[in-house]
């Protein structure tokens, strides 16, 4: 049985078809690269199987359990499990990398002690214990990128959605990322999805692709 | 068993009752009064009011005094405000705050500042400012901040690549015509639209300077014939009025309602050989509007005698107005801000427009409902106490803080607060330590434009304030009818100060952008 299935899942936004009749069935542990034009829906499909968005038609199942059917949200969001790392990072300034880290443990009622530790663990993993106090704006952008990977992961979430994080570094900096990325995702074992329009990103981090066309799988 | 009801919803409820408490609970009160005479449903006091002869003159005059204002602020302040944005103006800043000024203060300050120039001038003069001209002149300078503020919000952030763009193909005119107006367009109508509301319902200036309108014959129904039933009839077509004012804005300027992802940075005209001109322009405009006025009426205030007479006499209503302005503008910063964090979505258009109503009802109007609604035996405990005074505040003004927090919180990227839901924080977590940390400066704009407002208001504290507990624009339009000019002027340079000091602040607080605290 998949781990996650997305059940002729449909989305509009106004006049706008986002997403028609989109069935998808990803497996535990799999590395799967969302892959396709800007606007053909694959940022949707992220936010509906994170639960920011509610499918109008469908149902999405995570782990046998199903999470939005039919026009509602059955799951929120915080309950799914899964972490994310947004296309425009979303790194709260007001915190330090610590804090931006400590936030959902704090929320998730984690004990303190453990949640620090769980936090330098983290950060030593992607390289970046050693700015723990600093805040966003005093990071590069290859260092932000690793502070929204960390806070993503932080949780030990099993599913880790990623919308085309890489699209704004160089090369080398996306190479070191990736491979961040392949090291943590062998060590924590989570399900991986991934969009892109980059072919080269996809090369590098699938182990399946999915290719997508006008809100279906093409 | 039924869905858990989230903390979100309950509050979002409580925001709502309140507002519907403050503000439409007197609106039915007045339109339920309206139409009842001696215990029964009746249209007699409409009857009475549109059959007699002064009904209509007052609709006429009140409607022809807003027009005229509107075109005034419309000729003068969408220039203005384009410059401000757009331009290399020498001193532009300067010049913005300063036209501004007429707007914290009590209208009829303004009014009572022509009166005084014009006794230095002359009869004609006089007979010239006690009419529809005065009335234009003054009420002009009071909204005139209006159009040039959201003129200058709306082109500030037109996006400078969509003007670069332009530019590439067109000189300044053009990319102004084409470009930067339509963008704005939507801003500068709403300004429009808020003027001519505010114009229609305006008390305190008509009256002062002798011009009868509709809003002066509902409260003189009020205050000295004490004819509920009236009043209340001569309030409702303003209140309807405001209505449709509202439902225009919210019907046909909804759908032109962009927003743009500013770079932060506007593209500047620069006028080369006509900046000397245009800032010798814009000066001789805040001195005619803002100085020459304010000179006059302040005039005969640095005496310590007089001083001295404005403190005992008015002394305490110096610090209930500053006391009762703060406690509102706390209730109306937190409210707004809540209103403004569940409006974010765009769901909440009802609300949107119902709180823009009450900022347009006229204050008569509102106050009238408010006492009529707390006016019983066993609601005494409001009635006779500051809270009325509160209510009126929060209900008429609660739009400017929602829209305020509104335009703060759409600086904030959503993904913010998704990554937080993601991480498994609750509502209000998630409120307190993302979303109000990332608005401080928001909710400091919203508390000082909610204090200036409050503090400057007539109508509602005229006539919802406990015996004895007025604040100090009502106590000076009480004062002005019997006390000495130069203690009239001392406490009316008292009222500048407590109106000018948050205004100053605001000056400092609003040009740093950014969306951190």
């Amino acid at each position: 049985m998949s781990y996650i299935e997305v059940d002729r899942v449909s989305k509009s936004f106004g006049d706008r078809v986002a997403i028609n009749q989109l069935s998808l069935h990803i497996h535990r542990s799999e590395r799967l690269v969302l892959f396709g034009p800007s606007g053909c829906g694959k940022t949707t499909v992220l936010r509906l199987l994170a639960g920011l968005e509610v499918p109008e038609q469908g149902s999405i199942r995570i782990d046998g359990r199903v999470v939005a059917s039919a026009g509602k949200n059955l799951v929120p969001p915080e309950k799914r499990d899964l972490g994310m790392v947004f296309q425009d990072l979303a790194l709260w300034p007001h915190m330090t990398v610590q804090q931006n880290l400590m936030f959902g443990l704090n929320a998730r009622r984690v004990q303190k002690h453990e949640a620090k530790v769980r936090v330098c663990d983290m950060l030593r993993g992607v390289g970046l214990e050693h700015r723990i106090d600093a805040k966003p704006h005093q990071l590069s952008g290859g260092e932000q990128q690793r502070v929204a990977l960390a806070r993503a992961l932080v949780s030990r979430p099993s599913i880790l959605l990623m919308d085309e994080p890489l699209s704004s570094l160089d090369d080398e900096r996306k190479d070191a990322i990736v491979s961040d990325l392949l090291g943590l995702q062998s060590q924590f074992g989570f399900t991986l999805i991934y969009v892109t329009h980059d072919r080269v990103e996809t090369g590098l981090l699938a182990s399946r692709v999915c290719q997508m066309r006008d809100g279906r799988v093409a | 068993m039924g869905r858990p009801v989230k903390a979100e919803t309950v509050v979002l409820w409580l925001c709502v009752a309140l507002v519907a408490i403050a503000g439409l609970a007197p609106i039915a009160a007045i339109a339920f009064e309206s139409f009842r005479h001696n215990g029964h449903f009746s249209l007699n006091y409409y009857r009475e009011l549109i059959s007699g002869a002064r009904f209509w003159p007052l609709l006429g005059n009140s409607i022809r005094l807003a027009l005229a204002t509107t075109a005034v602020c419309g000729l003068i302040g969408v220039p203005a405000g384009i410059l401000f944005a757009k331009s290399d103006l020498p001193l532009r800043s300067g010049f913005m705050w300063l036209l501004t000024v007429p707007f914290v203060l009590p209208p009829y300050l303004v009014a009572l500042g022509w009166a005084r120039v014009v006794a230095r001038i002359g009869a004609s003069a006089s007979d010239w400012l006690f009419g529809f001209g005065g009335c234009v002149l003054v009420l002009s300078s009071v909204f005139l901040p209006i159009t040039i503020l959201l003129t200058f919000a709306s082109s500030s952030n037109v996006d400078r690549r969509l003007e670069e763009a332009a530019r590439l193909v067109s000189g300044w005119p053009g990319v102004l015509r084409r470009v930067t107006l339509p963008l704005s367009a939507p801003g500068i109508a709403f300004s429009l639209v808020l003027v001519f509301l505010l114009a229609m319902g305006e008390l305190s200036v008509p009256s002062f300077l002798r011009y009868p309108s509709l809003p002066v014959l509902s409260f003189t129904q009020f205050a000295a014939s004490y004819n509920f039933g009236a009043a209340t009839a001569a309030a409702v077509p303003l209140a309807f009025i405001a209505f449709v004012g509202v439902f225009v804005e919210s019907a046909f300027l909804r759908d032109r309602d962009y927003r743009f992802q500013s770079t932060g940075q506007t593209l500047f005209i620069s006028l080369s050989r006509k900046r000397s001109g245009l800032a010798a322009l814009m000066a001789a405009l805040c001195f005619a509007l803002v100085i020459l006025p304010l000179a006059a009426l302040f005039s005969d205030a640095f005496s310590l005698t007089a001083m001295h007479e404005a403190m005992q006499r008015a002394g305490a209503s110096v610090v209930r107005s500053v006391m009762y302005s703060a406690v509102a503008a706390t209730i109306l910063m937190a409210l707004g801000f809540l209103l403004g964090h569940f409006m974010r979505g765009g769901r909440q258009r009802v609300l949107s427009a119902f709180t823009l109503a009450l900022f347009a009802i006229p204050g008569t109007v509102l106050s009238i409902g408010l006492v009529r609604l707390w006016n019983t035996p066993c609601t005494w405990f409001i009635y006779a106490t500051p809270a009325l005074l509160i209510l009126g505040y929060t209900a008429q003004y609660c739009a400017v803080t929602t829209r305020l927090s509104l335009a703060g919180l759409m600086l904030i990227p959503t993904s913010l607060d998704e990554a937080g839901r993601l991480s498994g924080a609750m509502w209000a977590r998630r409120l307190f330590r993302i979303s109000i940390p990332l608005s401080t400066r928001t909710l400091v704009c919203a508390w000082l434009a909610a204090y200036i407002l409050c503090l400057r208001d007539v109508p509602i504290a005229l006539m919802t304030a406990p015996p004895g507990g007025d604040p100090l624009p009502a106590r000076i339009l009480t004062l002005m009818a019997n006390g000495a000019p130069p203690m009239i002027a001392s406490l009316c340079l008292i009222m500048a100060i407590a109106s000018l000091i948050p205004l100053v602040i605001l000056a400092r607080v609003i040009p740093s952008r950014g969306i951190t605290g």
